[in-house]
């Protein structure tokens, strides 16, 4: 089965029902294939995490009790289910860290965030998993903003988002906020009270990126949002690369490094701290677009 | 050798106070830290540190398919050859393949902070935002688990924290374990023994200089003053102040009869072990 997704062609022996179908074709960006990755990780690697290795262009992951993955050369990706897995389990590690691998092989700086059309460019909103990006970006969908990625945005040279593929996951009670029947969607893995949501295909270009947004959390009780300027904006925007840790020891890290330098040369950043809980989606929405809207 | 030293204990009974006496203690300045700044190692349940150790997302898999993952989580550490010292509120428990959670292997040992359960709950209500008798039916609930996140996305991963006896039990009788208990209202009575014993067992320089400094500067006053002033991020919702009296025996005008009652008759026996009750079987 022949999909499209970040710009690639991608041939798939799973399939991906999350992903836009693409006509076939005899040279694929991109394959996914189902075979025996080794277990005991990648012999002459390096290992990063007890289920996590590295080598030159290789990338080697386990996630215990749904498969092993091995990534190569930012082309190809080896699948390797354990027995008696269900395919949406697999498939959520293989479109997440094994996707996350393959775009940073293929020199990507990849941010850990959402990826919202603003006109003819687009605003990331950064930030760890549980700051809320799911929920903002649900919220900008329902104001009829149109989402490019939801939790992998790869960054390419010029600085342009990469759009992802139609889909966020919806917690089940975001939903319910949005009123959305969750009967009528996918759950992400069988037991879990989260939701694929389709969303209609986004724009299929990379759009420039020209705003930033880190999103975080504490215990005040207004929201705030302040800009972070000069040589303060590399740290914060290096803290939300996707999975830092998967560069360790490549050769990819010193390109990363001068992309993101680049980046947070080109754009508006600010940081957008909400009060834990009882904050208004709405509010912080319309925050973020006025800010938008004072730095164009 | 490297390896964790766990800073235990159930929800509301010093752990912090701990935390800011250790981070004092090692950063050794010459004026207190900022308790915005206690880092000593962070908590054993941070969803980040899982995420980025495991290099996949916890968020996507269920709470009993992260607790098999937590103790490869900690042996991991081992490899650096450093000894870290991390806060945990989780109860001392296995994994479905009967391993302890915390790991064998990573773990050095652990200094469980214990308080008299009668002041827990006054405190934990507060914390937990909810009255004191429904605090205390958590206490007994063999279920009670921190960040279960039904809907959303905590960021730190479910713990199970059992009743507050189990709790106290799970870690202090852990077969193997390395344990040194401490009780709250003896690190406020005879403050600068009970810390000096329990920087010893943490391996950390013990200097009489050093200690008594890092004790003024997590003085409850201190802390207190300091989030009077700026706010403190581990304050919890809803709650208006998280260093609130930092004091022993509140229960005695804050608690009825019928808690009190209650406390004990849940608790009782974890309580005459640790001297919370006395002979006749009432509260001290």
């Amino acid at each position: 089965m022949f999909y499209t997704a970040y710009g690639l062609t991608i041939q798939s022996q799973l399939d991906l029902p999350e992903l836009e179908r693409s006509f076939p074709t005899v040279a694929p960006d991109v394959t996914v294939r189902l075979g025996t990755v080794g277990a005991g990780g990648l012999p002459g690697g390096r290992q990063l995490g007890p289920y996590l290795w590295v080598g030159q262009n290789t990338f080697w992951l386990q996630v215990p009790g749904v498969a092993r993955f091995l990534v190569q050369s930012g082309t190809s990706i080896w699948c390797d289910p354990e027995v008696g897995v269900d395919e949406d389990s697999v498939r959520v590690f293989l479109l997440g860290s094994s996707f996350g691998a393959l775009l940073l092989q293929r020199g990507h700086l990849v941010l850990h965030g959402n990826a919202i059309r603003i006109g003819d460019a687009c605003m990331l909103c950064v930030g760890p998993s549980g700051a809320g990006k799911s929920t903002l970006a649900a919220g900008f969908l329902q104001r009829g903003y149109e989402i490019l990625a939801d939790d992998i945005v790869p960054v390419d040279a010029q600085c342009r988002a990469l759009p992802g593929f139609p889909r966020i996951k919806l917690w089940r009670d975001m939903a319910d906020q949005l009123n959305i029947d969750t009967g009528d969607l996918r759950r992400i893995r069988p037991n879990t009270e989260k939701f694929n949501y389709p969303l209609p295909p986004a724009s299929p270009h990379p759009l420039p990126i020209r705003w930033v947004y880190i999103l975080g959390s504490d215990q005040n009780d207004t929201l705030r949002l302040e800009p972070i300027q000069g040589m303060h904006r590399f740290q914060p925007l290096h803290g939300n690369i996707y999975r830092v840790r998967f560069l360790h020891g490549t050769a990819l890290k010193a390109e990363h490094l001068q992309l993101c330098g680049q980046l947070a040369g080109k754009i508006r950043l600010a940081r957008v701290t909400r009060p834990r809980t009882g904050f208004s989606l709405v509010q912080m929405i319309n925050r973020i677009l006025a800010d938008i809207a004072e730095h164009p | 050798m490297g390896g964790i030293y766990w800073l235990a204990s159930y929800p509301k009974s010093g752990n912090t106070w701990f935390r800011a006496y250790l981070k004092n203690l090692i950063n050794d300045g010459d004026r207190p830290v900022d308790i915005n700044d206690l880092n000593t190692g962070g908590i054993a349940s941070s969803r980040c540190w899982l995420d980025e150790v495991l290099g996949f997302d916890t968020a996507e898999l269920a709470p009993e398919e992260i607790e098999q993952l937590r103790p490869d989580v900690y042996r991991w550490f081992l490899r650096d050859e450093v000894i870290s010292y991390y806060k945990i509120h989780d109860a001392y428990t296995l994994t479905a393949r009967g391993e302890p959670i915390v790991s064998r292997e990573a773990t050095l040992g652990a200094l469980y902070i214990l308080r008299n359960p009668l002041d827990v709950a006054l405190s934990a209500a507060n914390h937990w935002h909810l009255d004191v008798d429904e605090t205390i039916e958590r206490m007994g609930d063999v279920r009670t688990t921190l960040a279960r996140g039904r809907s959303g996305l905590p960021d730190q991963v479910s713990q199970k924290i059992l009743t507050w006896s189990q709790h106290v039990s799970s870690w202090v009788d852990a077969p193997g374990l390395n344990v040194k208990v401490i009780r709250y209202e003896d690190m406020l009575s005879s403050s600068l023994s009970i810390f000096t014993e329990a920087t010893r067992f943490l391996q950390l320089p013990d200097a009489f200089g050093q200690i008594e400094k890092a004790l003024r500067f997590s003085d409850f006053r201190e802390l207190s003053r300091q989030e009077l002033e700026k706010g403190f991020k581990e304050r919890p919702l809803g709650a208006r102040q998280f260093f609130r009296q930092g004091r022993s025996g509140g229960w005695r005008g804050g608690l009825t009869p019928q808690q009190i009652a209650r406390v004990i008759a849940d608790h009782g026996e974890v309580m005459r072990r640790f001297g919370y009750l006395d002979l006749s079987g009432n509260p001290v």
